[in-house]
């Protein structure tokens, strides 16, 4: 009797290796998914097209596992199968990858245009339930078929995925992660926005590399238009990604331009219904650096760094109106988010109204209240290297 | 047995009992010319120049007869004398280095305490050293030791009981504590636990400390040994207990919690910024020794959607050729990292250069470019070999260093979730442990708002003004 308890701790113990290693996968079997692109073919199957990254050593390395791979080239292979839907597109690429097909480090989803247009609830269903892809990728639309920028080498990054990153993080256009993709797609507003990639130049096969430009408009899940590169800057403005940029204003009757280094932006949406009319405060409030001043204005004086702001915000103000004619006139899609704003501050009211939102929202009286300050006019007042100032 | 009035008697019975003791010297005198006496006294253990200039030339120039024990004792110019009365005592005093002197016609017997055995200098504790503090440590001499801790703290309130371990060697054992500030009950606790000590030797604390532990199947020690006085006389006043044997310069300090085993001196000697900043690199590199191989196999064989992409593309690049899984690669390391330091600590000085330029070479860059082993787990490992090098006491390591191969296998079957059924295990095991009563997690668990400000951070001096409760 007195070795029962050993028995006890050492039975499941001589359990534990059975179990073994089942669901262990080791680095060596996995194929690595960098970026995937999902089109729509011709006949509405869906074509899933996967860049995979080359573990195995390249060209003259032999041995030697140490430091970089000698080229650049070559490292990432595209595989893609054709399918009636995510599931199936997925599981035929499987019989096409010797190695188990590894989706956790997935950092792009990329749409084709025709799948953009055909609608997204199809494959979201399969990138959301399936466990391993991160929520945290970012998702593009592609201007051509999504394989077409899977099959690009960009010369400067390691693979496609990175490039996309690097120059969304840059925050000149949108940055849409799978996750906030979702919550815009089940979001009050029913409206989506995607920044779309473009290649260029299309021809030359060795030299292509994508770009980020415009914004492609989702209604209901569909896309439905595009926003070129301007109004997208008003669209990042209204929803506050507007994070850093460099604009440039020309001040009333100063002959020059004065360049700002936006920083510290934000955008507060105030909602506010009055006798029955939907209303929408816009409070844009950011502070400025003067990097070139090629005016008269001597930016050390008071007076003339008001006008400048002035300039500023009159020209955010052209922006974000234009974003908005579009969206409210032309796509009568509220890709602002202002929907969840009405809902948050009169839950009822939005309650009552919510099946007329599309009505609503072309009719919504947008009040701008730009509040941009210069913080740091920069070392030198005026620009003393013109010549009228000597 | 009582001594016999008759000296040849008693020469008799020592004789039969120092048979084949060549180094045994039995010197006949007479003292004052006509008293048959002799002195017993084993050669080397004692200072035989101040033996014939004390005891022997007084006794021999003694101007007449001195009837009794007395009188002679006060002849001899010794100050540290006893007089005993039995066989046995007069054994056990020859063995420990006091010559006995015995006079016929009397039945006591003189121990003169000249003992003067060989001894090493005090020298600064290699195991323990510091950048700042006192470099003395303790010798293999108790006496000496006992001496420096008297000298560290001068107070009649520290308390010194002596006993005997050991039914062959009979090796002196001293129980050290600072009255008024220790409890009891533990003084109490200790006595009666070395009270039931069986054993027939005692070479070093190690040998009691198996004995006196609560848990005896613990892989972790719940006492501490140290060799540095200061260490020993700070734990004294914190009101513990310091065993001390005879024959080793490594004390037992009792109780004590998991945190102690994880503390310097020098956390102490520094200001208080510092030894706390050094305090939580500690803490943080101790978890890394115990589960950085796990951490790292967890990850790359179940979960690599937790590494940032580009050092996963790396690291699966520099993985493609391995033949190993990760978990037969860390074990592998490991073993041979084990191995070499097991040999480098053995080897002379000389010689242990030569292992870790093998170490270094073989398994460091010959495997790499083999392609038998990947270069993070070369990383790995070293960096978890200089965690464990962080463990201020080898006593805290040891157990650290086993447990990583368990949990590393755990981690190759079940990934984070092994490791965590690892860790929960072992937690369950360090809350339930005690040493001499004392919460072994404790001032953690059970929460103690006095221990704390000593275990979270080191706080200053002036903020470390109460004892901890225990």
């Amino acid at each position: 009797m007195r070795r029962l308890p050993l028995l006890l701790v050492l039975l499941p113990l001589c359990l534990l290796p059975v179990g073994g290693c089942w669901n262990a996968r080791e680095v060596n079997d996995l194929a690595i998914i960098t970026a995937a692109g999902i089109d729509r073919t011709e006949d509405g199957r869906i074509e899933l097209s996967v860049k995979i990254y080359l573990t195995s050593p390249t060209g003259s390395d032999g041995g030697q596992m140490s430091g970089q791979p000698s080229s650049d080239k070559g490292t990432a292979v595209v595989r893609s199968a054709t399918g009636i839907n995510m599931a199936d597109a997925a599981s035929r690429l499987q019989k096409m990858i010797s190695r188990t097909v590894f989706w956790g480090q997935t950092e792009v989803f990329l749409f084709g245009e025709r799948m953009a247009r055909a609608g997204l609830e199809e494959p979201m269903d399969f990138l959301m339930r399936h466990i391993a892809s991160r929520e945290r990728s970012l998702v593009f639309v592609s201007e051509r078929t999504a394989k077409d920028v899977m099959l690009l080498a960009p010369p400067i990054d390691r693979s496609v995925a990175e490039a996309l990153i690097a120059m969304a993080e840059h925050q000149t256009g949108l940055n849409i992660t799978l996750k906030e993709l979702a919550q815009m797609l089940v979001g009050k507003s029913g409206a989506v926005v995607l920044p779309i990639v473009r290649i260029n130049p299309v021809r030359d096969k060795q030299a292509a590399f994508p770009y980020i430009e415009g914004t492609a408009v989702f209604k209901d899940g569909r896309m439905i238009g595009e926003l070129n590169e301007q109004a997208t800057r008003g669209v990042m403005w209204l929803r506050n990604e507007m994070k850093q940029a460099t604009v440039t204003v020309t001040p009333d009757d100063s002959g020059g331009y004065v360049s700002l280094h936006l920083l510290r932006n934000h955008t507060r949406l105030l909602p506010r219904i009055e006798d029955g009319r939907w209303i929408m405060i816009v409070r844009i409030t950011g502070q400025d650096d003067i990097v070139e001043n090629t005016t008269a204005l001597d930016l050390s004086e008071p007076d003339h760094i008001g006008k400048v702001e002035e300039a500023l915000e009159r020209l955010v103000e052209d922006r974000v109106k234009y974003a908005l004619e579009l969206a409210q006139k032309e796509y009568r899609a509220d890709i602002f988010r202002f929907a969840d704003a009405f809902w948050r501050k009169y839950p009822k009211i939005w309650k009552a109204n919510a099946d007329r939102w599309d009505e609503i929202f072309p009719e919504v009286e947008v009040r701008l209240e730009p509040d941009l300050r210069i913080a740091r006019p920069g070392l030198v007042g005026k620009n003393f290297f013109r010549r009228e100032q000597r | 047995m009582k001594l016999s009035g008759h000296l040849r008697e008693n020469v008799r019975r020592l004789q039969a009992v120092y048979t084949d003791c060549a180094d045994v010297v039995f010197h006949d005198l007479l003292i004052g010319g006509h008293t048959p006496a002799l002195l017993v006294y084993i050669e080397g253990l004692i200072r035989i120049d101040e033996l014939d200039r004390h005891v022997v030339a007084p006794l021999r120039d003694a101007p007449g007869p001195d009837g009794d024990m007395e009188a002679i004792r006060r002849r001899t110019a010794v100050a540290s004398v006893k007089t005993v009365g039995t066989f046995r005592e007069v054994v056990d005093g020859i063995a420990d280095g006091c010559p006995a002197l015995l006079v016929d016609g009397c039945r006591d017997a003189i121990l003169f305490g000249l003992t003067g055995r060989e001894q090493r200098a005090v020298e600064e504790p290699t195991a323990e050293s510091v950048l700042r503090g006192p470099r003395e440590g303790f010798i293999e001499t108790m006496r000496t030791n006992i001496a420096m801790l008297r000298r560290k703290i001068r107070n009649p309130k520290l308390k010194v009981v002596e006993m005997r371990l050991g039914t062959r060697s009979n090796t002196p054992l001293a129980v050290i504590y600072l009255e008024g500030i220790v409890k009891p009950s533990l003084v109490r606790e200790v006595m009666s636990r070395l009270k039931r000590i069986e054993i027939d030797d005692v070479l070093e604390t190690a040998y009691i400390e198996e004995w006196i532990e609560d848990n005896r199947y613990s892989p972790f020690p719940q006492l501490l040994s140290t060799e540095r006085p200061d260490v020993a006389s700070a734990y004294l006043l914190e009101g513990r207990v310091v065993i001390m044997v005879d024959g080793t310069p490594s004390v037992l300090i009792a109780p004590i919690t998991f945190f102690s085993l994880l503390q310097t001196p020098e956390d102490y000697y520094e200001r208080y910024v510092v030894g706390t900043a050094i305090r939580w690199l500690r803490y943080f590199f101790f978890a890394i020794s115990l589960l950085g191989p796990s951490l790292y196999v967890a990850v790359v064989s179940f979960h690599q959607e937790m590494i940032p992409t580009t050092l996963m593309l790396t690291m699966a690049r520099s993985r493609e050729q391995i033949p190993f899984t990760a978990l037969m690669e860390a074990i592998l390391m490991e073993t041979m990292f084990e191995a070499l330091r097991e040999a480098g600590a053995r080897l002379p000085k000389q010689i242990g250069s030569a292992v870790s330029i093998v170490g270094a070479l073989v398994i460091g860059q010959a495997a790499i470019s083999a392609g038998i082993v990947s270069a993070p787990m070369v990383m790995v490992v070293a960096i978890t070999g200089i965690a464990s090098f962080m463990a201020p006491r080898y006593t805290i390591g040891i157990p650290i260093r086993l447990l990583r191969f368990p949990i590393m296998i755990l981690a190759g079957m079940m990934g984070l979730l092994g490791v965590m059924l690892g860790v929960i295990v072992i937690l369950n095991h360090l809350l339930n442990l005690r040493s001499f009563g004392v919460p072994y997690m404790s001032p953690l668990a059970p929460p103690g708002r006095r221990g704390l400000k000593d275990v979270l951070w080191r706080a200053p001096r002036w903020m470390l003004n109460r004892r901890a409760k225990r």
